[in-house]
């Protein structure tokens, strides 16, 4: 039976546990995350005036690595987009406009000085120096930002951090052990505490990192105290980069994957049907 | 140059992080805390603010209001 269990959320990031699933289940929805699940970023820009000391492409590269809210239900991916064009459509693409001049003073560009022309695709954070203007220097540029996939560039990806590791069990053999605590003391994530009773505890499990240092250290031969990763429990851990909600990100690649199955079910009936005929 | 947009290894936003960042070691607080404080906790995005030296200032020097003066005339 699978379990999930929430261990902490915030605004950014969740971590929860998921029980009863494969190594190999895990990592297909990591990488779902990070390579399939699209996001808005700016794709092209025409620089109509630049001044500014950042060459022209660097200041493109710049720009498309600024994470932008994506609003996933109202704009298509351009490959889908019904418009097939190749500048794309209101559908598959957004437009930013950027222009700002230093005038007496040097003058820093930030992100929210690129004007979204749709307000649901604006920088995640307005704090983000794109460049700093001498006096008299000046930026005029419209971006297209659009949609995309995180296995073409890094800047569609949606998390800056996916990953899952085993849930740690640590098991105390309490006939074995006398208590000597050097286990405690070697732990680095402070995951075992001595108990009233003069016992090793487990303090903080979903600590360990099982690096083992408390069997190796143990006296006892062999060792009282076992430390496995419990190759049916992952602790995941997801953290968005403010593009989209943590649950949404997990849920499109869940809906992405259930896509993938169907349609190679949908393949494989059709093949089978046609070779029934044959 | 100018502080990178995301953290290079993991893809983190760290660029609007930076301002507050140099203006609070400049006062004199530990660096460490700072980034703590900022809910900068991986080492690799650590190293991105710790590391960088904003050379931009350098070069935008080289355009005072001089330039513009002299490009007053082409305008």
């Amino acid at each position: 039976m699978m379990s999930v269990q929430i261990l902490e959320k915030d605004e950014d990031s969740m971590s929860f546990v998921v029980n009863g699933i494969t190594a190999s289940l895990a990592n297909t929805l990591r990488r779902i995350i990070l390579s399939e699940v699209p996001c808005m970023a700016i794709d092209d820009i025409m620089i109509i005036e630049n001044d500014s000391v950042l060459h022209d492409e660097v200041l493109g590269l710049r720009l498309g690595l600024i994470p932008l809210k994506t609003d996933l239900d109202s704009y298509n991916l351009p490959e889908e987009c019904e418009c097939k064009s190749e500048l794309g459509c209101h559908l598959c693409r957004a437009v930013l406009i950027l222009d700002v001049e230093a005038e007496s003073d040097e003058r820093i560009v930030y992100s929210k000085d690129l004007v979204p022309e749709d307000p649901n695709v604006a920088p995640v954070s307005g704090e983000i120096p794109i460049v700093k203007l001498a006096p008299g220097q000046r930026i005029r540029l419209e971006a297209y930002a659009k949609l995309g996939r995180g296995k073409e560039h890094a800047k569609w990806q949606p998390v800056s951090a996916c990953i899952y590791r085993y849930l740690p069990e640590i098991k105390i053999d309490s006939e074995r052990c006398d208590g000597c605590g050097v286990c405690i003391d070697v732990c680095p994530r402070r995951v075992l505490a001595k108990s009233e009773e003069g016992k090793i505890e487990i303090k903080r499990l979903l600590e360990c990192t099982l690096c083992k240092d408390c069997m190796t250290v143990c006296p006892k031969d062999p060792p009282a105290i076992e430390v496995q990763g419990n190759q049916n429990s992952f602790i995941f851990y997801v953290e968005s980069t403010g593009v989209l909600p943590v649950e949404r990100i997990i849920r499109e690649a869940l809906k992405i994957y259930e896509r993938k199955c169907s349609e190679f079910l949908e393949q494989l009936s059709v093949k089978l049907n046609v070779s029934e005929k044959d | 140059m100018i502080i990178p947009v995301r953290c290079f290894t993991c893809g983190k936003l760290i660029g609007d992080k930076w301002e507050e960042f140099s203006r609070r070691v400049k006062n004199g607080e530990p660096a460490g805390k700072v980034l703590d404080d900022l809910g900068v906790t991986r080492y690799c995005c650590r190293r991105m603010l710790l590391s960088h030296v904003e050379i931009i200032d350098e070069l935008t020097n080289f355009y005072g209001k001089r330039n513009v003066k002299n490009e007053e005339g082409r305008r």
